[in-house]
């Protein structure tokens, strides 16, 4: 009834004809431009910075060596402007670099913690600490070979171990052991310089105080820095001023700050081991324990719900970009420890199932994954998709793998 | 030696995928060359701690269901795609700030919304009904055209196509006004603005009401397992049908022949030949890929011409709570400093619009029991940065931002969201130049302007891509941007050049 008084809306006012004009306004305003050529998209400024931020490769060489005793080196690495690195990229502390080099026949990939200050990249130094593992295949190498001068090709700054304002306490609680030291280095001089806006006290677990690498270096920076708080944690040395024992959750709480706080994780496998039984007790939130990346799984057999391997050893073939190369993979090692023996070069970083960067497709063959380090993607495992860092063969496997570059 | 295939794709894209897919189940020998280790462009995924969050924001329109197959579903099922679709059915709730302010949610399903415009504006059913019925017309309009081979008699679209002549030429705004629809009215409906990265008085009405109308009709449709299951099951197709995919393989150049046309790409240093060639990638990459030679000056100054389309900054935020505890009850809510687009717009920097998903609202279990996401959005273009922010001041910068809208959107919504932070991760332009490699980080590819829309577009294809061999697809190309608008330009270019390929025309 409304209706019929009511008038129907309609488009009567516009101009049906203002149709027709939209092609000729379109040519004249393409007429009107210029005919010049385009800028490169990399002078605009969000490409400028993400390039400056993340470079695809960093060419690097050893400018310093300092010699903590015969197992721990610390590498001073700068830009090979030769290659074309005129600058290292900014980086949070706490992140790494993934190293890629060939070692006879083999290729292989390493992350490593920066253990420099994000301000000393500017200058254009990143430093990285090297210690000498027992079968370590390339920190040997390392050790043994790298001189001033020698070339290192380096990721960009990678990995999520840092601190991060809105997530994060604004009192962080490094556990570190080790040679998991390092990225606490570089966190308690960004913590120092104003960098982060954060406190952190460390407690370093070590055997003796000898053994504690930076120590007099903590020492000094923990004297001219309230922010930031030292603490020696020697599990086979009585020593006055050092805590006596090991990373206990009643050692943590003695030195932890009234309210909330953040802990920050860095060891060898066994502290992490030590801290699960450990961490539970101090009754913290899931967001408050961030734990750096677990490194590689060597021995799957010690995995939950490894279901037992039928041969020792299986045939691998991996295919990058339609070309097929054979080789053997033992059941014992990750399909990327096999490929890098085989001197393939495949894509990896982490090293630990995380980062996804050598996410390659399982075309054939049965594999096992550890729980804990499965970073896959859900449609992932819809499609067939792996990490080859964390994954082990159970039979004959063929896998597809994406191009390598450094 | 030199293999030369059909067909070959450049970027895996949502625009890449559905044209390599396409070209390859029609029996082209194709190659698709990705420069990331992953496909998708945006319609990806990735992991912090215990969650897997969605990049972009992950709701398709034009989708609807098994049952009621609109022509997204149809471009996967085509393909022999199979999605795990999950939908929502609220439109979206929007909240303007402020004393004036207002908080309203609309619904989806033609009469459903109408009926909750009507609530929150009466009066405005009328007109809001008048807008959604020009659909149909427009349809019929395009069908003609496509009918008449691009050559419409004029006389015919003058007497039979009259809506759809004053639709298509002019804005969303002098078509609302016209159906007399009252400005609340119309502010609420162009909340939607931002999809499309235009304002409402300068954005085409034909192009908004067709993506308008995909909401309306069908809701949004999202993959339950984000929208890496979209590209990996494109991926999937390709791989079926006998097509390679090569990741990790940045396109660097581009082959023409002697006579200018398009012949074949560099990827890591290897010439790679093919009879046709389709590109994902924005033409201002690809002619500073190619000869200066071969690009015609039309091409060129249409290049210069246009705008870079916007940019995004996101906050994706991993909470130790559900959404239940969290207080959130919606899936989408674009919170707004004005309530009018052309002010959202202008003031995006200070307290213009930004968004706030919830996706446990759609797809509960796409974090991990006890969590739940969330995930900011707010236009931005790429020229919005701050061109004097140092690379070592990015991260506080990114941190400043996130905070702000963080807090904002805890007032607003009265929730409390700061101390369940578990994981974070912030993007903005920088993050969007990195992964896409657009000049300015544009997501958007060129900024649909009055003079640029999509039927200018359209009705000047043939010259604006005149490089013989050498198609595009993707945000960049004519329907603009959108995961939808990117699949079913795909789809249309990857099935043209195929039948080309195959002795049609």
């Amino acid at each position: 009834m409304a209706e019929k008084k009511e008038k129907k809306p309609n488009l009567l006012r516009l101009n049906p004809l203002d149709f027709t004009k939209l092609t000729p306004v379109r040519k004249a305003r393409i007429e009107a431009a210029p005919a010049r050529e385009l800028r490169p998209a990399d002078t605009y400024v969000p490409n400028r910075i993400a390039n400056a931020l993340h470079p695809d490769v960093q060419y690097l060489k050893v400018t310093e060596i300092i010699e903590h005793d015969c197992d721990n080196k610390s590498y001073i690495l700068g830009p090979d402007h030769a290659k074309g690195t005129d600058a290292l990229a900014w980086f949070s502390a706490g992140q790494y670099l993934s190293l890629s080099m060939e070692i006879g026949e083999s290729f292989a990939t390493r992350p490593y913690s920066i253990a420099s200050s994000p301000n000393d990249a500017l200058k254009g130094e990143y430093r990285i600490t090297v210690r000498r593992t027992a079968g370590g295949f390339v920190s040997g190498h390392i050790l043994d070979t790298w001189k001033i001068g020698t070339p290192v090709t380096a990721s960009q700054p990678l990995g999520e171990f840092t601190y991060e304002p809105l997530r994060d306490a604004k009192h962080i609680i490094g556990l570190a052991g080790g040679s998991g030291i390092t990225p606490f280095r570089s966190l308690a001089y960004a913590v120092a310089e104003g960098i982060e806006d954060a406190q952190m006290t460390l407690l370093y677990g070590s055997r003796t105080k000898n053994d504690a690498l930076f120590d007099e270096e903590f020492t000094a920076l923990a004297e001219k820095c309230p922010a930031f708080r030292y603490v020696n944690v020697l599990s086979e040395e009585t020593r006055d001023g050092c805590e006596h024992g090991f990373l206990t959750a009643e050692l943590i709480r003695k030195y932890a700050p009234e309210g909330e706080y953040s802990v920050f994780v860095c060891g060898p496998s066994a502290m992490y081991r030590f801290l699960d039984e450990e961490l539970p007790k101090l009754g913290l939130r899931r967001k408050f324990i961030r734990r750096e990346l677990f490194g590689e799984c060597r021995d799957p057999a010690k995995e939950e719900g490894y279901p037992g391997s039928k041969a020792a050893s299986y045939q691998l073939t991996v295919r990058v970009s339609g070309k097929d190369t054979v080789m053997t993979c033992r059941a014992d090692e990750s399909l990327l420890a096999a490929m890098e023996r085989a001197g393939v070069k495949a894509p990896s970083h982490c090293r630990s199932g995380e980062c996804g960067w050598c996410r390659s497709k399982l075309v054939s063959g049965e594999v096992f994954v550890p729980k804990r380090m499965d970073g896959r993607r859900e449609a992932d495992f819809l499609y067939g998709f792996i990490h080859p860092c964390c994954t082990f063969p159970l039979s004959d496997i063929v896998l597809d793998v994406p191009p390598f570059h450094p | 030696m030199e293999r030369q295939y059909d067909v070959i794709v450049v970027g895996a894209g949502n625009g890449g995928l559905a044209a390599a897919a396409n070209t390859a189940k029609a029996g082209c020998s194709t190659l698709l060359l990705e420069k990331h280790n992953l496909p998708g462009g945006c319609a990806t995924s990735f992991r912090r701690g215990r969650f897997e969050f969605e990049p972009s924001l992950h709701e398709l329109c034009s989708v609807g269901t098994e049952d009621r197959p609109n022509v997204v579903y149809k471009v996967f099922d085509d393909l022999g795609a199979k999605i795990d679709w999950c939908y929502e059915h609220d439109l979206f709730r929007t909240i303007v700030k402020g004393q004036d302010g207002y908080d309203i949610t609309l619904k989806s399903g033609v009469d459903a919304f109408c009926d909750s415009m009507e609530e929150a504006v009466p009066g405005c059913y009328a007109s809001v009904r008048a807008f959604l019925d020009l659909k149909p017309k427009i349809d019929a309009a395009i069908d003609y055209i496509y009918a008449s081979k691009g050559n419409p008699n004029p006389v015919v679209m003058l007497v039979k196509h009259t809506d759809f002549m004053r639709t298509a030429g002019h804005s969303v705004e002098e078509v609302m006004t016209a159906l007399g629809m009252p400005q609340k009215a119309q502010d609420l409906i162009n909340t939607y603005w931002g999809y499309l990265g235009v304002p409402t008085d300068e954005l085409n009405a034909m192009h908004f009401l067709n993506m308008l109308y995909g909401y309306v009709s069908d809701g949004a449709a999202m993959a339950h397992h984000r929208s890496h299951e979209l590209s990996s099951a494109l991926v999937d197709v390709i791989e079926k049908h006998g097509g390679e995919i090569r990741y990790n393989s940045e396109v660097t150049e581009f082959l023409y022949r002697e006579d200018g046309s398009c012949c074949g790409v560099v990827a890591n240093g290897e010439k790679l030949y093919a009879k046709e060639v389709i590109s994902n990638v924005i033409p201002h990459n690809v002619f500073n890929m190619s000869d200066p030679k071969v690009i015609p000056e039309e091409n060129l100054k249409l290049a210069n011409a246009r705008e870079f389309g916007i940019s995004v900054a996101t906050v994706y935020l991993g909470l130790d709570c559900t959404a239940e505890e969290l207080g959130m009850n919606d899936y989408t809510v674009f919170i707004k400093g004005d309530s009018y687009p052309r002010d959202q717009y202008n003031n995006r920097l200070e307290d213009g619009l930004y968004i706030v998903n919830c996706l446990n609202k759609v797809v509960p279990d796409s974090s991990p029991e006890g969590t739940c996401t969330l995930f900011f959005t707010m236009p931005l273009f790429g020229c919005d940065m701050p061109r004097d922010l140092r690379p070592q001041d990015y991260k506080k910068f990114k941190n400043d931002l996130a905070k702000r809208y963080i807090e904002d959107a805890e007032k607003t919504l009265g929730i409390s969201i700061v101390p369940h932070i578990e994981e974070i991760s912030i993007a903005t332009p920088v993050t969007f130049a990195r992964y896409l490699g657009t000049p300015e980080g544009t997501i958007y590819g060129y900024k649909l302007s009055g003079w640029d829309s999509l039927m200018a577009r359209t009705a000047g294809e043939k010259e604006d891509y005149a490089i013989p061999g050498l198609s595009f697809c993707g945000g960049h190309y004519i329907r603009g941007d959108g995961y939808s608008c990117a699949y079913i330009m795909g789809e249309m270019i990857g099935k043209r050049v195929a039948k080309r390929l195959k002795g049609g025309v």
